[in-house]
């Protein structure tokens, strides 16, 4: 890539040199006379005529003025030539000085194209030789460029190799800035650490299945050594009673061993699938969410929540508060008291109203199967509401506490913070 | 009693994970010490290193509130979270995160810059820190790819003390390197600590926690229990069994 | 075949949506280039088609002629000279007055040979016809030109004072009518029609001459130049009395549309280096998203993408847009053209309909869908290149040992600044990217700000360059008074100067060439515009002349070369002294000496230009000469309210020119710099996270990004007005080398330009800092997810 744009500039430089040269060439060869001043040098003349003493040469031309008798009456300069014949020879302009039909004289307008033709020419010898210095410096700057970034990298890379092959595969191969091998070198250091890295995972992967061998006799010699045993038992006191016993024996423990797993299996997920609560983590602040959703009566003011992060199942906890307001709409129907507080392990909320209250002798029995307190009259109800809202919260590791507060049934909802259970 | 340089208040962290809430950090009280070299032990994934990002005010907790000092850094913005990093903490991380672009003397400068104005003064104090973390004069001109791992974590930690910060946060700083130069960087980290400055070190590594006076065990977003340590020196095999029981008792 | 176009559009749509911005940049810059594109293409290809459709339309003539002061035989000799004349076909004679004239236009004067005809007789003439475009109920009244019922200068019923050959005439402005060729005062002479009443009471008055005005229609239209000069010359050689003034096809052609020409070519420079600015950035672009896509492209030719699929898709993605965006351009363009079109119709003064193109929207579209497939084409060159493997393995290539460009303990640099330069030395391609568009926007601004101050400003450097000489009055007075004159004028005191300028146009034929207006004057050294030569010097004596540098031009005539010119019969050897500029009569006059003149012909009046005391009033001062010498002024006028009145027209142009440069230049600035921004970012963004991990606030790293692009900006916009500056002049006079202007000689307002420039760079900053912005979501904690 840097070697595609230093030939670009080499190539540019070049270029540039021939076109220099070329317009060298090409520009001022141009020596033809300036028409239009020597129109002004005539008119000039013949304004002043009459008084061409004092007649002021107002071009960049050298001229003699020759009367009709051929003898000079005005030079600009010395040593211009003052006869019709030596201007001749010197390829001078000759020009009538004509005016309204009378000649009056001759204007000789001096050729000065040889001096300027010997100065173009040195000119031109300049620029070859500037040009091909140019080049020159070009290539000796090239050539060092060469060796530093080609030549150099590779003597290095042959000591690298010899390295490798002599098998040691430890030292990376170093890279200097610039290197024009970068990605060549590079990929030469990638075979190595690769090779290193076979190398290695290939001692690895032996090691692994020994061990894997190691463990799999051992977890296979237990039964094994097992049905060994009775089978022994069974070679000693075969064709007899008590061998037949044994294997009754050995069969009815497998059968029990069998309905034992099976019982227990069954009856976990039966219970799971029923009453399932499933505590995670969640932000406190999603409680007061839960308490608006359950107060759609709005008989709370929901106080702010403190940050922290409590672990409860959203859905059942969701239930809990659900009860608890419409337990209190139910039987209270009054306005709610809503009070939350952080404590060192769990979160408190307390959900009182002005209902009054129930007798303290029914605190005790309020969350149990199936009871139901004396004013429940006949509001509908099952009595289940409580019971299950306690397990739901003893599953969460929580509690849920039915008290009388100072106006009105209180039921405290404790959640337990995350990881201080 | 110790000096309380930093305190978490029920300090939790949630990411939302499409659309499910991963709480990393949950409701995490902890207490830091001024001279203390605590290390944060845990298993991948039990929010080490959001605790240290959180401490360190580089990430702002969900919930929860951290003081520096009488300074709650929960509540400050991202410009007043850089002020803070910028006059009290000193990083030095796993991926080491020098820029490609500069010098590791610019790395160092680059920090360094930012809180001074005297460039002479700083200059020789970069130049005192990378010799005593043997990081020979004529590297310190180089770039990040020209160095070993070893080196470049140690120009790291000089970058983190080129402003002689309050505490210094490492998260796992010998995670990415080999076992020579991550002793190297240990020693770097013992000898601070010596020196009284107050150091945070995340690692789920053994030897690394062993230079730690402290170590915090976390698992799954909770501080299970810590275990101290004392002060550290080599080859003490009490304390090495001290810690390999405390660990066993975490479940390590 | 299918799969394949389901492949390639699955990436193309993956890659516009990752690159919203983008895509959205590039639809802007193809919008705009496209819009102008289309504009150009509209008023270049199809306003010259309108006027020749109006010419053909109305029959007009390819040569008129104005022949004044004529007598009975006249008529007679003209029909059979026309009728023998083997080029024409046809042709139109009807009796005219004719008189110089002026009236109030766009708030100054406006003053041309008149040519009065009558109504009636105008409107049934076969060849030349003239269409009413708006009539009222009036009856008796003067029919104006419709140009002049543009913006707010005359309406049917209003009264128009107009002065004709000396005195003032009060007339009722009838309506307005259109003529192709006599129809403005672009056309060498304006056509008025009076109703029979008042065309029968202006002729019994007087005051003016009684003409015969010609419409003469040809086989070769490429000739009619020279057909013109022929009769011309005919006439004059066997009526030595009658004054002729005339036009030709080529030359109303030229002249009625000037500033749709000057309007196109900005347009379409416009549209190009916008253009240029769409590709760049898409250079750019495709060059950043192969760099970060290095793996991902990787990956898909390892799964068996070949390079041509990807480059394709890129392809589709890119020609897809700017199709897309060119057409929508090409459409919105028609919202702008009414606007334009009322513009030109104002300088034109032909009525024009917008009505849908569709050859210059294909162009549009084909164009610029072209160029844009074309750089993207080049561009990812390098996708086919990609090895999978070491794509994979190491992204970008890895082995980047870069210089440390400024070292911070050395650096005399403030913190950020020092880290700025960093950035920027890292990123080579945004510095191109922002080379590029800075020095095309500064030449955008440099041209913009040039040309508000040559018009809006000071109006005089164009008036020099389009109108020739000027001054503050002029007075036409028969030549046997012309000594009494001068003695008045040398003893009133509130005159500064005065010199003979004729410009009424006497035409000398150049023999083998065309026929050339000549301007004549006595003494060059007292001409206001001394600009007037580009090459060489002014004429001095009697056997120089000075030539129209368009006209050497073209037939390559150089300084010091000798012209025959012929008046009539008398024929003439000069010498060429210098090359003179004016887009008067489009690059078709010289300049003389009054001897020089003379020597071909007698002046049949003179005209004096007067420069007048600062503070003398010029209206007054006109008004108390020709009272003086009474009816042998011909004419006095008031330049000074003349240039104003023409100059109106190009100053509204220029001032709409400017506000919608700027407006685009400040669009452009801000998407490249959303776009540079854009990719800084995203290069730095781990970068980014480390320095803010390390305490640098939001603020400081936006400052730094912006200032990352300040070097390359302020240099790239210093470099690019100092070099506007210097090749605006070369590159108007291409634009305007159309009308005759060969170098263009715009004063440069240096200090205008460097505060433009400075504001350039300022809102490039402001832009760079807005798009920074979003540096505020680089989160330092993000470094810890990227474990």
């Amino acid at each position: 890539m840097k070697l595609r744009i230093f030939l670009i500039c080499i190539m540019i430089i070049f270029l540039a040199e021939t076109s220099a040269l070329i317009w060298y060439g090409n520009s001022n060869t141009e020596s033809a006379l300036n028409a239009v001043e020597v129109n002004e040098a005539v008119k000039t003349v013949l304004k002043d005529w009459d008084n061409l003493r004092n007649h002021h040469n107002s071009t960049t031309l050298d001229y003699v003025v020759l009367d009709n008798d051929g003898s000079p009456v005005f030079a600009t300069k010395r040593g211009l030539c003052e006869s019709i014949n030596a201007a001749i020879v010197h390829r001078d302009t000759i020009l009538d000085l004509e005016k309204d039909g009378r000649v009056y004289g001759k204007i000789i307008i001096y050729n000065d194209s040889p001096k300027t033709l010997l100065e173009n020419q040195k000119k031109y010898a300049a620029v070859p030789i500037l040009a091909a210095a140019l080049q020159c410096i070009c290539l000796v700057i090239y050539t060092l460029y060469l060796n530093h970034r080609i030549l150099k990298p590779f003597a290095r890379l042959k000591a690298f190799a010899e390295r490798v092959a002599g098998g040691n595969l430890d030292l990376p191969l170093t890279m200097d800035r610039d290197n024009i091998f970068g990605a060549f070198t590079e990929s030469f250091d990638l075979m190595r650490s690769e090779l290193q890295k076979a190398r290695l995972a290939e001692a690895r992967a032996n090691a692994g299945k020994k061990e894997l061998a190691a463990k799999l006799s051992h977890d296979i010699r237990t039964p094994v050594a097992s049905i060994k045993a009775a089978s022994e038992v069974g070679a000693a006191v075969a064709e007899n009673e008590k061998s037949r016993q044994n294997y009754t024996h050995i069969i009815r423990k497998a059968d029990q061993i069998n309905t034992l797993v099976t019982n227990l299996l069954s009856a976990t997920l039966e219970e799971l699938q029923q009453l399932t609560v499933k505590p995670s983590d969640m932000q406190s602040g999603e409680i007061s969410e839960m308490l608006t959703d359950a107060d759609y009566f709005h008989y709370a003011r929901i106080p702010s929540v403190p940050d922290c992060l409590i672990y409860a199942d959203k859905l059942r906890l969701q239930q809990v508060f659900d009860n608890i307001f419409s337990n209190s709409y139910k039987y209270a129907d009054t306005e709610i008291n809503v009070d939350i507080s952080l404590h060192e392990t769990f979160l408190c909320i307390r959900i009182e109203d002005l209902g009054g209250g129930v007798p303290d002798e029914e605190i005790p029995f309020l969350k149990e199967k199936f009871k139901r307190g004396q004013n429940a009259g006949n509001v509908e109800g099952a009595g289940l509401g409580l019971y299950i809202s306690d397990c739901f919260m003893r599953e969460m590791g929580g509690a849920l506490i039915m008290e009388n507060g100072s106006r009105g049934l209180m039921a405290v909802v404790r959640i337990p913070l995350s990881g201080t259970i | 009693m110790k000096e309380i340089l930093i305190k978490t208040e029920r300090l939790s962290k949630s990411f939302s994970n499409g659309g499910a809430m991963q709480h990393v950090l949950k409701n995490i009280d902890l207490e830091l010490y001024k001279g203390d070299f605590t290390v944060i032990m845990g298993a991948s994934g039990a929010g080490k290193s959001t605790l240290l990002y959180a401490l360190s005010g580089m990430d702002t907790p969900t919930l929860g509130k951290i003081t520096f000092g009488k300074t709650v850094i929960s509540d400050l913005d991202s410009d007043g979270l850089a002020l803070f990093r910028k006059k009290h903490c000193g990083f030095v991380f796993q991926q080491i995160y020098l820029i490609d672009s500069m010098s590791i003397l610019d790395n160092v400068l680059a920090a360094g810059l930012l809180v001074s104005k005297d460039k002479k003064a700083l200059v020789a104090r970069a130049e005192k820190l990378f010799a005593a973390v043997d990081i020979p004069g004529e590297t310190i001109g180089k770039f990040p790819t020209q160095i070993s791992g070893g080196e470049a974590q140690r120009a790291g930690i000089v970058r983190a003390l080129i402003n002689s910060p309050e505490i210094l946060f490492a998260d796992e700083p010998t995670g990415a390197l080999n076992s020579r130069s991550g002793l190297d960087v240990l020693n770097t980290f013992t000898e601070c600590s010596r020196q009284g400055q107050s150091i945070v070190m995340v690692t789920h590594d053994m030897r690394s926690a062993l230079r730690g006076n402290r170590i915090v065990y976390l698992k799954d977003g909770i501080i299970m229990g810590e275990c101290h340590l004392g002060e550290y020196c080599p080859n003490e095999e009490a304390r090495h069994k001290k810690l390999s029981g405390f660990l066993t008792e975490m479940g390590w | 075949m299918s799969g394949n176009f389901n492949r390639n559009k699955l990436l193309t749509l993956a890659n516009i949506r990752k690159a919203k911005g983008q895509t959205i940049t590039i639809i802007v810059l193809v919008l705009l280039s496209s819009i102008m594109m289309n504009l150009w293409l509209m008023l270049s290809m199809d306003y010259q088609k309108n006027f020749e459709r109006c010419h053909d339309r109305l029959n007009d003539g390819h040569v008129n002629i104005a022949a004044c002061a004529i007598d009975d035989s006249f008529p007679a000799f003209l029909s059979d000279t026309l009728k023998e004349h083997p080029a024409i076909t046809e042709f139109t004679v009807n009796d005219a007055l004719c008189a110089p004239f002026s009236f109030r236009y766009n708030g100054g004067e406006i003053s041309q040979l008149g040519v009065l005809l009558e109504k009636d007789d105008a409107l049934s003439r076969n060849v030349g016809k003239f269409e009413i475009t708006e009539d009222s109920a009036q009856k008796s009244g003067i029919y104006l030109p419709m140009l002049y019922g543009t913006g707010n200068n005359y309406a049917a019923g209003d009264t128009i004072t107009i002065t004709l050959g000396g005195r003032e005439l009060e007339y009722t402005v009838c309506g307005f009518f259109n003529s192709a060729m006599i129809g403005s005062h672009n056309c060498g002479m304006v056509a008025f029609l009076l109703t029979e009443d008042k065309f029968r009471e202006l002729s019994e008055t007087g005051g003016v001459l009684r003409s015969a005005y010609v419409s003469a229609r040809i086989d070769d239209i490429s000739e009619c130049e020279k057909i013109s000069a022929d009769l011309k010359n005919e006439i004059t050689g066997t009526c030595p009395d009658v004054t002729v003034t005339g036009n030709d096809y080529k030359m109303i052609t030229t002249a009625r549309y000037i500033s749709q020409m000057i309007c196109a070519g900005i347009l379409s420079a416009m549209a190009f280096l916008v253009l240029l600015i769409g590709v760049v950035v898409i250079a750019s672009n495709i060059a950043n998203y192969i760099q970060e896509n290095m793996q991902n492209l990787g990956v898909l030719k390892a799964i068996g993408y070949t390079g041509g699929q990807l480059v394709a898709a890129l392809l589709a993605q890119f020609t897809g847009i700017t199709a897309a965006a060119a057409v929508i351009g090409s459409a919105l363009s028609y919202c702008f053209f009414p606007g334009i079109n009322e513009m030109m119709i104002a300088q034109t003064g032909i009525p024009y309909a917008v009505r849908l193109q569709p050859l210059p929207i294909l162009f549009t579209v084909v164009f610029i869908s072209g160029i844009v497939s074309m750089s993207v084409y080049f561009s990812t060159g390098k996708i086919r290149k990609i090895e999978p493997i070491t794509a994979i393995r190491q992204g970008i290539s890895t082995h980047n040992f870069r210089k440390n460009h400024i070292p911070l303990e050395k650096s005399s640099l403030p913190l950020n600044a020092a880290l700025a330069m960093k950035t920027m030395l890292g990123g080579l391609k945004q510095n191109l990217t922002i080379c590029v568009t800075m020095l095309v926007i500064s030449l955008i601004l440099v041209f913009a700000v040039t040309s508000f101050r040559n018009t809006v400003l000071d109006i005089q450097p164009m008036i020099e360059m389009v109108a020739g000489e000027y001054a503050d009055a002029l007075i036409n007075i028969s030549p046997e008074r012309e000594t009494e004159l001068i003695s008045i004028l040398q003893e009133d005191d509130r005159v500064e100067k005065f010199y003979l300028f004729m410009n009424n146009n006497l035409e000398v034929q150049h023999v083998g060439g065309l026929s050339l207006f000549a301007a004549v004057t006595d003494d060059c050294s007292k001409m206001n515009n001394q600009n007037m030569i580009i090459e060489g010097r002014f004429p001095k004596y009697d056997n120089e002349f000075a030539v129209a540098a368009k006209y050497a031009m073209d037939n390559n005539i150089e300084i010091g070369s000798e012209m025959l010119l012929a008046v009539g019969n008398s024929e003439e050897k000069y010498l060429v002294s210098g090359f003179t500029q004016c887009s008067n009569n489009l690059g078709k006059d010289c300049l003389m000496t009054r001897e020089g003149y003379e020597k071909l012909s007698s002046l049949s009046g003179v005209i004096y230009y007067i420069n007048l005391k600062e503070g003398a009033d010029i209206d007054d001062f006109n008004s108390a000469l020709s009272e003086q010498f009474g009816s042998d002024v011909n004419a006095v006028q008031n330049i000074r309210s003349i240039i104003e009145s023409t100059g109106g027209v190009y100053v509204l142009l220029m001032n709409f020119l400017v506000i919608a440069i700027v407006i685009i230049s400040c669009i452009i600035i801000v998407f490249v710099m959303y776009l540079l921004v854009r990719t800084v970012l995203n290069r730095k963004k781990r970068d980014y996270g480390i320095l803010k991990a390390l305490g640098f606030t939001t603020g400081q790293l936006i400052l730094q990004t912006a200032m990352s692009f300040m070097p390359s900006l302020t240099l790239s916009a210093a470099v690019g007005i100092l070099l506007s500056m210097q090749v605006i002049n070369p590159l108007l006079s291409i634009f305007l080398s159309g009308i005759g202007i060969v170098k263009c000689t715009y004063s440069i307002p240096v200090k205008l330009c460097v505060v433009a420039g400075i504001m350039l760079v300022l809102f490039a900053f402001w832009s760079a800092c807005l798009m920074s912005r979003r540096i505020r979501k680089i989160a330092p904690g993000r470094l810890l997810t990227g474990e």
